[in-house]
């Protein structure tokens, strides 16, 4: 038996060198096992792009820093091919600085990293006044407008006690009022005449308006600690001055925290938050990735080797990707043990791992729904279409319009409900729906109804004990920051493709067997 | 002896115990070792069966019409005019998915075996479907295959309802090992898939009598819609059936096989298909476990890796008959 042999001497080979390596990581390297329960961190990104035309010319850029970027004990680094990079503390805070003398012509991408512990401020605490206190400049509104901004504010001041009552009061009653006569005039001032975007306007709006009620304000950034939503744009928000210290808030959440919207303050004190010069069309857009290792571990592990073998060392916009592409190992393993130990029927063998993907990106019961919905509305057409005698093809494709048709439609619903989470289908595996549908629809026909049925409710079951086992944070954990791991899942695999046993189906099927 | 659980299942122990093989077992012990994957294709295209089978002189349906392309289908109407009765299936199909009979014509019509009609146009739309591979392995592209029509003897069809019944005998290392006669129901719509609703018939590889059947998992002993008896019926030219199976093997090479039959009225045994990977329903037909007929074959080849093909037959007939022949 000399496959045998070979099967086995695989199997202990995998085992050992993936083991082997975890236990190292884990002994020499201090890589915890276990997911902390309070060990984690938050790693943001920032990535400054953009086109440098003439070669010759030199190029600086100014990146405003968080103001917990001054503390030592924060980690940070900032990657840049190319360029000199230094920090600026200036009076309004700290900057990055980049510079380069002739940089090649073309695009360029500069990263500043900063992580620190789950429960490090959010940054948005009151800052005491140095010096003079300030005074607010007129926002130069007259006539018809400045009346009705201070309708608003004597509105606004009779309900409240304090500064930041006032600024909770004020922003709500703009959210609340929003068709009132007042608010849609300023409105359309800002948008006509001053050219204010849309997503800008409450901010532009709201500065003005705190600066004639007498307050001192301007612009600030932040950035949303959601691990989710991949890339995004630094979210706007207002800092004003209440005589003793200045404050952070979110207009578009007057009445709620920024800790308990999970908004971390990147830069503060009306400072611009890029400064390109020599450059075009630059940028700056933010990644955040949820670290589950200790801080202090972190720092001394990044220069060991062995990190190369996890996706620790690859740029935090691209681990976003890979939080996902570790998981599907798991998922295919799932698939193997259902259908080979327990003889699950499923609608092709790994349909059911993109389903449960599908899953991990939007909520469980929500995809569940979805699902169902598509599928049951999906094959009502697809049989509609079978009396017009398409070519196959086609028909496929014509399911690919309907079920995109159909996702619009529910989001579009959805979105009129009230119901967050559906607009992230996109990402839903729309091919193979279609292909589902034209699959399940087939054997509708030549099989009955009860296979169909059978079929993809097993493939859905399947899915979601895939997506359960790939919830759990542990072997999330695992899968990030022990990928050598995955050998050993390997190994079982293997051992699984040698199992001769019975299926669990299989006990049920031959239940009537008898020898007589 | 019947245990409570029966109801629900059979524990390993108890499957193991009757021989009863499972589909990791039949791939890993006798699929994945004697079917290397260049001899699939022998089987998986019927087109290469049926050319292999008449190079070696064996009976099958005599093809039409191959149809490759949609310029063929154009014509294919007329090309089909001269015969009543055919039957077109998909080159690549398995699982009889696409396979369509036409008993006879009416006017412009196309009738089935079940009286059901299809048009000129439907039945090119059914060719452009297999040709666009809706039946076919991996939805590749495949070719239609116009045949000739059995029509069964009238022993087989006193047995099943509409459909033909099809005679399946499973071999290991070219010795007969097992087989079945599987028979239509009114519920199995002309088709003879156990799980849909036909009736698995053991079949005594010794004399050719029927021994057994079984409908829904239950024995039975007569056939639920036409009330004739199951048990005890002679399948004509038994021995012509064994021989055509053994040479099946000799020029598929497969070690373990399938080999599916239909017994014609006036042409006698013709062979329909060869499949490489036979399913395990036809130990429930026969009340034995595959485990107990294959173990045998595995000494045999051992001992005897040489053995001539009528050696086989008689080694087949002799140790692996049904223990009680004559059980109607
Ligand atoms: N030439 C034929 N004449 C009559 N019936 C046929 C013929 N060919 C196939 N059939 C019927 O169709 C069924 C499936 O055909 P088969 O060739 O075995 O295709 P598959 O590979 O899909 O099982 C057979 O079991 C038989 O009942
Ligand atoms: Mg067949």
């Amino acid at each position: 038996m000399s496959s045998q042999l070979r099967l086995i001497l695989a199997v202990l080979f995998l085992c050992v060198l993936g083991i082997g390596l975890a236990v190292y990581k884990n002994r020499s390297l201090g890589v915890p096992l276990w997911v902390g329960t309070k060990a984690t961190s938050w790693l943001v990104e920032a990535k400054v792009s953009f086109f440098h035309g003439e070669a010759a010319a030199p190029v600086t850029v100014k990146l405003a820093l968080p103001a917990a970027a001054a503390d030592e004990s924060i980690g940070q680094e900032a990657g840049s091919l190319g360029f000199g990079y230094t920090t600026e503390a200036g009076l309004s805070g700290l900057k990055a600085v980049w510079s380069a003398r002739q940089p090649s012509e073309g695009s360029h991408a500069l990263y500043y990293r900063v992580r620190f512990p789950e429960r490090f401020k959010t940054g948005g605490g009151g800052e005491e006044v140095k010096g003079t206190p300030p005074v607010a400049e007129s926002p130069g509104l007259s006539g018809p407008l400045e009346k009705a901004a201070q309708g608003l504010i004597e509105k606004s001041r009779a309900v409240s006690a304090d500064t930041d009552t006032f600024f909770t009061h004020l922003f709500l009653q703009v959210a609340k009022d929003n068709s009132a006569q007042e608010v849609l005039l300023l409105r359309r001032h800002y948008q006509n005449v001053e050219k204010v975007s849309e997503e800008n306007l409450l901010i532009v709006m709201g500065i003005d308006l705190l600066k004639l009620a007498g307050i001192p304000a301007r612009l600030a950034h932040g950035v949303r600690l959601d691990a989710n939503i991949g890339p995004q744009q630094a979210l706007p928000l207002i800092e004003y001055c209440d005589g003793a210290t200045w404050k952070v808030k979110n207009p578009a959440q007057p009445n709620v925290s920024l800790r308990s919207e999970n908004i971390f303050v990147w830069n503060r004190g009306g400072v611009p938050l890029l400064d390109v010069i020599g450059g075009e069309n630059s940028k700056v857009s933010f990644t955040v990735v949820k670290d589950m290792i200790p801080l202090d571990r972190m720092n001394s592990l990044r220069d060991s080797p062995f990190l190369a073998s996890t996706i620790l060392s690859l740029p935090v916009s691209e681990r976003a990707v890979f939080r996902y592409v570790v998981l599907i190992p798991l998922g295919a393993f799932v698939v193997v043990i259902l259908r080979n130990i327990v003889g699950i029927p499923t609608l092709g063998t790994f349909m059911p791992v993109l389903l449960a993907l599908a899953f991990l990106e939007m909520d469980l019961g929500l995809g569940i729904v979805m699902f169902a919905v598509i599928v049951a509305v999906g094959l009502y057409f697809r049989f509609l279409l079978s009396s017009m005698n398409l070519l196959v093809v086609p028909r496929v494709a014509a399911c690919v319009v309907i079920v995109t048709m159909l996702m619009l439609l529910m989001s579009l619903i959805s979105w009129r409900l009230g119901v967050r989470g559906v607009l992230q289908i996109t990402l839903f595996p729309m091919i193979i729906i279609a292909w589902t549908i034209e699959r399940m629809s087939l054997i509708w026909e030549e099989e009955g109804k009860r296979n169909a049925i059978m079929q993809v409710g097993g493939s859905v079951f399947v899915a979601v004990v895939a997506y359960l086992v790939m919830k759990v944070p542990q072997i999330q954990y695992w899968a990030q920051y022990f990928p050598e791991l995955l050998l050993v899942l390997l190994a079982a695999i293997l051992l699984i493709g040698r199992y001769t046993g019975y299926r669990l189906s299989e006990l049920h099927r031959f239940r009537n067997f008898s020898e007589s | 002896m019947k245990r409570w659980w029966h109801r629900w299942f059979r524990t390993p122990k108890e499957l193991r115990a009757m021989g009863v093989v499972g589909i990791n077992m039949r791939n890993a012990r006798f699929l994945l070792p004697n079917n290397p994957r260049r001899l699939y294709q022998r089987v998986d295209n019927k087109l290469m069966t049926k050319a292999l089978a008449e190079e070696r002189g064996l009976e099958v349906p005599l093809t039409y019409l191959v149809v490759t392309s949609p310029h063929d289908v154009a014509f294919m109407e007329k090309k089909l005019l001269a015969h009543e009765a055919f039957v077109m299936k998909p080159a690549r199909g398995s699982g009889g998915k696409g396979v369509l009979v036409i008993d006879h014509r009416d006017g412009d019509t196309y009738v089935k075996p079940s009286g059901s009609r299809l048009t000129g146009a439907e039945l090119r739309h059914h060719a452009e479907n297999i040709l666009a591979g809706l039946y076919s392995l991996g939805g590749n592209r495949d070719h239609a295959l116009i045949e000739y029509r059995v029509t069964p003897a009238k022993v087989l069809t006193e047995i099943s309802f509409q459909g033909a019944p099809d005679i399946r005998i499973v071999m290991l290392h070219g010795y007969p090992v097992m087989a079945m006669l599987r028979a239509a129901t009114k519920e199995s719509d002309g088709r003879a898939n156990l799980h849909q609703g036909a009736i698995g018939i053991g079949i005594d590889l010794a004399t050719g009598l029927t021994v057994r059947a079984v409908h829904h998992g239950s024995m039975i002993t007569h056939h639920p819609d036409l009330k004739s008896p199951l048990i005890g019926v002679q399948i004509p030219y038994w021995d012509k059936i064994l021989e055509i199976a053994v040479t099946c093997h000799e020029m598929t090479e497969l070690g373990y096989l399938g080999v599916d039959l239909m017994v014609d009225e006036t042409k006698g045994p013709l062979m329909i298909e060869v499949n490489a990977r036979p399913g395990l329903a036809i130990q429930m037909a026969n009340g034995v476990g595959l485990m107990k007929r294959l173990m045998p074959v595995v000494e045999r080849h051992k001992l005897k890796p040489q053995e001539s093909a009528a050696d086989r037959i008689a080694f087949s007939r002799e140790v692996l008959k049904a223990r009680t022949s004559a059980s109607a």
